[in-house]
């Protein structure tokens, strides 16, 4: 019996993230996690299921074991189904050879059977390490509605930002006129989020003419986009009003974390109409003793707290004793915080320990973004005696 | 594994009635993200129990919706797993049962399909976290017909409700068996957790089905104990009672205390597990204040909270001070209202400024989606 899909979802997962090292350094940056008890890659797959798309291939390539065991069968989003679901799509040995993926155009070229199976209409093309509540079921009634052959969803970004973007110009019906890359003198500031709708055929044909150009990065924004409009094909802007972040560095990473605070943040977690869906480890409850002070805090399960944090967010398993202040960090999963220990401004990643009487970091005011890495022991303070 | 794990989701006792209103004793909420199943189904896939019985006899849609197939413990597999048993009329004719011996009469044909060469079954009022599989070490070991788990040491458990209590001889042999109202120091109180072999149980119910008898301790185990060797299996682990709604808050707020918290959730090995939400992390604004209390995950605290036990979802608006307490899933409580030895089942809203104050013997409860 024959069985298809309107529209799938191609995620690209592969990239090293490398301007988040330390916190990439051993994982894929879409398994990064974020804001106390997710990792990133949970926006873009929940974004899918919230919008009804219910099979995605997620294309892995640097260090993918964490990611891997991370997705699963892909239960903790419903995508654990018998046609369709989540499917992880790794780099593979063919009869003709076999290759890494080139680029992210390439990693989609390389999957054709994968999409072939579910006979889409449209594909979704997404990027694993955006920080987004985004409905794609209305960007794709737009992508319908325009009769367009591709649709690319962008933000009005501020002016002096626009050249770290992907910039659209388009007419007043939305239609793309130009497109350049990290343009130096920007003529616009709509900037590509690098979600990208297309009808499968067209994108089909372009990526086969761009397998065939031997001087091509097989990138989307430097080489698919701009040979589709050169191509005189109908590309459409979508313009994106939410929430969006690129988390590519550390201190952008640190910020969105700390958009999930405050009384009406603005990247509000506990949303019932649009969840955010992530694996579950098992945890106990959080306890906070006698000592305990939060305030302006995210705190996950499993923790054991008796010291003080301001405006933090902190993930699972963490203990953090008497006497220790915590400000302005990011704190992921298994972390220790001894007594009387000062944490200030810093990204602490999992399977840390820190001392008693320890100073990590400084101000945010005078002082950069401390990061300390996974697996880090910082030694208590020599003051003579316990503090 | 060679045991089959049975666990009798009711208990029909009056005195917990509150919290059973609208669902069924197992399904009872508990240290802040738990259902007091969760830990009876730990415990037994933690000693490596793979095919579980669940049975229930009423208000078992909580119960069901909470543990489904099972899938949290990996339970849902091909040739095992957790099935849930809803009251199923066989020969004794009775669609709802008042003890256990009735309940597994009726689960007959479930155990029968079994393979397994023992059984273990349990009510489910007695918390804690217990290596079952050292249990069946001793009732191998010692030859016992049954074995039956009991504790010296009982948290919380109350004063005039009935109560079953062993007394045995020097190598842990039960003599007798007792229904006590009041328990004393150093009785051994049966959590009716037993372990026999599957033939055996199936001999004793369709025996006893043919003779009508109804009651395990009455018919089965009191006649045994002069004949065949019933053994006590005394456990040192600590197990917390829920038995009223003082007991049940009593329990919860014990939770505090750091060593009953490691004793049930930071065992090696030997982790409780449960269904959880999707909820997002708790957040604590700059005008909260919580001290020595246990926070669930997707809880705003606003205002103060000083030793309670908040369960997920809760919303504690600026201002209100909740003191010795138990707050369920999704409450809210208004800002300026004042909580003290409360226990609010779920989905109550307390509106602003509203004072609320039980003691701990007496808590105030609040039954599930009241507005006060």
């Amino acid at each position: 019996m024959a069985r298809k899909k309107k529209c799938i979802a191609m995620l690209l997962a592969g990239g090293q993230g490398s301007r988040l090292a330390p916190l990439t350094e051993n994982v894929a940056k879409p398994a990064v996690p974020f804001g106390g008890r997710y990792r990133i890659i949970d926006f873009s797959l929940s974004n899918c299921v919230n919008s009804n798309i219910d099979t995605v291939g997620v294309l892995t390539q640097y260090q993918p074991l964490e990611l891997n065991d991370y997705l699963g069968t892909g239960d903790p989003w419903d995508l654990d189904l018998n046609y369709g679901g989540l499917h992880v799509l790794p780099p593979y040995q063919a009869a003709k050879g076999g290759d890494w993926f080139k680029g992210t155009a390439n990693a989609i070229y390389q999957n054709q059977k994968f999409i072939s199976n579910y006979d889409p209409d449209y594909i979704l093309v997404l990027s694993g390490d955006h920080i987004y509540k985004m409905n794609y079921e209305i960007m794709l009634k737009e992508h319908i509605d325009n009769d367009a052959d591709a649709t690319i969803a962008v933000m009005d970004v501020p002016i002096e930002e626009a050249s770290r973007f992907g910039i659209m110009s388009t007419d007043e019906k939305g239609l793309i006129t130009e497109f350049a890359e990290k343009p130096a003198q920007p003529k616009s500031t709509l900037a590509s989020m690098g979600v990208y709708i297309f009808n499968t055929d067209k994108l089909l044909n372009y990526l086969e003419q761009d397998e065939q150009n031997p001087d091509s990065d097989n990138d989307f924004g430097k080489n698919v986009i701009p040979a589709m409009l050169a191509g005189g094909e109908r590309l459409y802007a979508y313009l994106y009003k939410g929430y969006w972040r690129d988390v590519g560095t550390l201190s952008s990473y640190w910020s969105a974390n700390m958009d999930t605070l405050g009384e009406d943040p603005e990247l509000w977690l506990n949303d019932d109409g649009w969840r955010i869906y992530y694996r579950h480890d098992f945890h106990s409850p959080t306890y906070l003793g006698e000592h305990a002070s939060l305030q302006n805090c995210n705190c996950a399960a499993g923790n054991e707290i008796d010291g003080h944090i301001f405006d933090s967010v902190i993930g699972s398993n963490i203990v953090i004793e008497e006497g220790a202040v915590v400000r302005d960090c990011v704190i992921m999963n298994n972390v220790t915080i001894g007594k009387g220990a000062h944490v200030e401004y810093a990204i602490i990643d999992h399977d840390v320990e820190i001392g008693a009487g320890a100073k990590v970091g400084g101000s945010k005011e005078d002082t950069e973004l401390t990061v300390i890495a996974t697996g880090q022991k910082i030694p208590p303070a020599q003051t003579g005696k316990e503090v | 594994m060679r045991m089959l794990g049975l666990i009798f989701a009711d208990e029909h006792d009056a005195n917990i009635s509150d919290l059973t209103l609208k669902r069924t004793f197992a399904a009872i909420p508990f240290g802040a993200r738990y259902r007091i199943v969760d830990f009876f189904i730990s415990n037994m896939t933690n000693s490596g129990i793979r095919n579980i019985g669940v049975i229930a006899t009423t208000k078992y849609e909580s119960l069901m919706g909470h543990v489904r197939y099972g899938g949290e413990w990996d339970l849902h597999r091909r040739k095992s797993g957790l099935t849930v048993l809803p009251p199923f009329s066989f020969s004794s004719g009775e669609a709802r049962y008042e003890n256990i011996l009735e309940a597994l009469q009726a689960n007959l044909s479930y155990i029968t399909n079994c393979k397994e060469e023992y059984v273990l079954f349990t009510c489910c009022d007695a918390i804690g976290n217990i290596d079952y599989s050292a249990m069946l070490d001793q009732h191998i070991k010692s030859g016992a017909r049954f074995t039956c788990l009991c504790t010296k040491t009982p948290l919380n458990k109350e004063q005039g409700v009935r109560t079953t209590v062993y007394k045995t001889d020097e190598k842990d042999r039960i003599t007798e068996i007792q229904i006590k109202k009041e328990h004393d120091p150093g009785d051994l109180i049966s959590t009716h957790t037993y372990i026999m072999s599957r033939e055996e149980l199936l001999d004793i119910l369709t025996q006893s089905i043919d003779l009508n008898k109804k009651s395990m301790r009455r018919d089965v185990l009191m006649p045994a104990l002069k004949t065949s060797k019933v053994m006590a299996y005394v456990t040192d682990e600590k197990l917390t009672y829920v038995d009223t709604v003082s007991s049940y808050l009593k329990s919860n707020l014990a939770l505090l205390n750091k060593d009953l918290r490691r004793e049930l959730f930071m065992q090696e090995l030997r982790p409780i597990i449960t269904r959880a939400g999707n909820s997002s992390p708790a957040f604590y604004s700059e005008s909260s204040q919580t001290t020595n209390s246990i926070i669930a995950a997707g809880s705003v605290i606003e205002g103060t909270v000083r030793n309670s036990v908040i369960f997920r979802n809760v919303h504690v608006k600026k201002g209100a001070v909740i003191e010795n307490c138990v707050i369920n899933q999704d409450c809210t409580i208004g800002e300026g209202a004042v909580l003290n030895y409360a226990v609010l089942d779920k989905g109550v809203i307390i509106n602003d400024k509203r004072l609320l104050s039980g003691y701990v013997t007496h808590p105030f409860f609040v039954g599930p989606d009241s507005v006060i």
